[in-house]
């Protein structure tokens, strides 16, 4: 998604890009049968 | 929203389950979650317990978590394991070890659909024996060395740490790697027997303090049954979904078929139901009053306030409810050393929940007291008794 | 991070694993390694459903909808499911 650039402000650059958030996020995630409390 | 968050809502099907098959047992361990002894003549039949082993395989429940009591002192255990099979559940057993004999090694061996837990509690005859029993050290050596002649492999050696075996943790990984097991190490709840000795059993807070350090450092081979995620205030959360499961992602089916939130929970408090009930099992996990509550939304209480309360979500509903403390307020076991304040206020005020459900052989009375020792093992209901402290 | 396996040709659940699906994606858990994992989309459930009808497990993707700035995402989700055994090369393309 392209937007004007804003007159410098060194901040803007680190903000993650809607790509980055994707990636970030795991759409898989491993957990052990024995990993939930509860369990005898 | 967050896996876990997501958990804590409830699922449609638990992801997992205990299910004790019996109240008897041939040991009568002090701390026994279950206070387990003497069968109960309402226990589940064979028909019955295939039942809920289809209705388990309905709901897509993977993996069933068998205990007792001594679930292999059922005539029919070896019956039901092979029927769980057929019917696409999992199964991972729990036992002293007294009936795995060189033939049930061999069957275990042979089958690639049972996993197997021996339960210690000391490295050494001396500790172990002290909780479980005179000889009950060997009883479940033998059956390790029984199920490695035979070819068994990766068997779990589970072990509840206490304030005599805290120190033995490398012993119990050294046990664990004799026999190729996996260890797992759990927390003692002051659940079913364990309200008697917790107080003398429990880790002190530097012990639980080193517990943390070790599992740590050894988290990646060692299980815990997620059962410290209380400990994820020191720092690091440690491997697990870190969240309180019962009535969420698990709960317990005894061995009449009640429905409790939890093993560690068995108190009319926590029982939401009967698998005998029309509904069934099914039935109890989606409508029942009990679970609908535990899934709303928790505010956290007492705790809410406290900075750590994102990661121990204030700690084990069991070990509060068992030790007379609120269940809005710290675990007794809190990190940050607020639930040792509680218990320390409220004294000899406190009132201790008596287990609902007690099939102890002998129930000793825990400490000095008035009362006639027999009182709760003849009451058809559940008294509440005021406890001292430690 | 170790290397990604090469996503080539046709793939498949594993025989021994269960879908169970749920409200944020599913379950799956396979009964010979005792592994459990997270599908945290219903759309990755989709994927893991149609894998064996598709050529590739892209094209896969691509038809279960998934769009291309979300590819990269779902490939290591796919990575991660062939590493711990989840998901497998399909057999035998030359069976009918």
């Amino acid at each position: 998604m392209s937007q004007p650039k804003p007159t410098p402000a060194p901040d803007a650059e680190l903000e993650p890009t809607a790509e980055e958030l994707v990636e970030q996020d795991l759409l898989v995630e491993d957990v052990s049968i024995d990993g939930m409390c509860g369990v005898y | 929203m967050r896996l876990v968050e997501e958990f804590e809502l409830g699922l449609d099907a638990p992801i997992c389950i205990t299910w004790e098959l019996t109240y008897a047992c041939n040991l009568a361990c002090v701390h026994c979650l279950s206070s387990s002894g003497r069968r109960d003549p309402r226990e589940l039949t064979t028909a019955e317990a295939k039942g809920v082993i289809e209705e388990l395989e309905r709901m897509q429940i993977f993996y069933v978590n068998i205990g007792g009591g001594e679930p292999t002192v059922r005539k029919d255990f070896w019956e039901l394991l092979d029927h769980a099979a057929e019917h696409h559940v999992g199964v991972k057993f729990s036992t002293n070890g007294s009936r795995i004999d060189a033939a049930a090694a061999a069957r275990l061996a042979a089958s690639d659909y049972v996993d197997v837990q021996v339960s210690i509690d000391g490295a050494t005859a001396a500790v172990n024996d002290a909780v479980r029993g005179p000889g009950s050290f060997d009883t479940a050596i033998g059956a390790l060395e029984r199920l490695a002649a035979a070819g068994f492999e990766k068997p779990k050696i589970s072990v509840v740490v206490t304030r005599q075996n805290a120190g033995q943790l490398d012993d119990f990984k050294a046990i664990a790697d004799r026999f190729g097991a996996q260890l797992r190490i759990t927390r003692l709840r002051p659940s079913g027997r364990g309200a008697d000795v917790w107080d003398e059993l429990h880790p002190t807070p530097d012990q639980q303090r080193s517990l943390y350090m070790w599992l740590l450092e050894h988290g990646e081979e060692v299980l815990t049954g997620d059962s410290f995620f209380h400990l994820s205030a020191y720092g690091e959360a440690l491997p697990g979904l870190n969240l309180c499961g019962a009535g969420r992602v698990v709960c317990l089916i005894d061995p009449v078929g009640d429905v409790y939130a939890c093993p560690f929970a068995i108190h009319d408090e926590f029982l939401a139901g009967n698998v005998r009930e029309p509904r069934g099992f099914e039935g109890v996990w989606r409508d029942s009053d009990l679970f609908t509550e535990l899934r709303r939304p928790q505010s956290g209480g007492a705790c809410a306030s406290c900075g750590h309360y994102d990661a121990c979500r204030g700690g084990c509903m069991a070990a509060k409810f068992f030790t007379g403390l609120p269940l809005d307020g710290p675990d007794p076991e809190c990190a940050l050393g607020h639930g040792e304040g509680l218990l320390a206020a409220r004294g000899a005020d406190r009132a201790i929940p008596a287990p609902a459900v007690d099939h102890s052989r002998v129930r000793p009375p825990a400490r000095v007291c008035d009362e006639n020792p027999l009182a709760e093992y003849l009451a058809a209901g559940a008294p509440v008794r005021s406890g001292a402290g430690a | 991070m170790s290397a990604e396996v090469e996503l080539d040709g046709r793939w498949r659940l594993h025989p021994q694993v269960a879908l169970r699906p749920e409200r944020f994606g599913a379950l799956a858990y396979h009964f010979g390694t005792r592994r459990l994992s997270f599908l945290k989309s219903r759309r990755l459930l989709e994927v893991v459903r149609t894998l064996d009808s598709a050529p590739d497990p892209i094209a896969a993707c691509r038809a279960a909808g998934v769009g291309e700035e979300e590819l990269p995402g779902y490939r290591r989700a796919l990575a991660t499911l062939a590493d711990t055994g989840m998901i497998v090369p399909a057999e035998g393309e030359a069976a009918a």
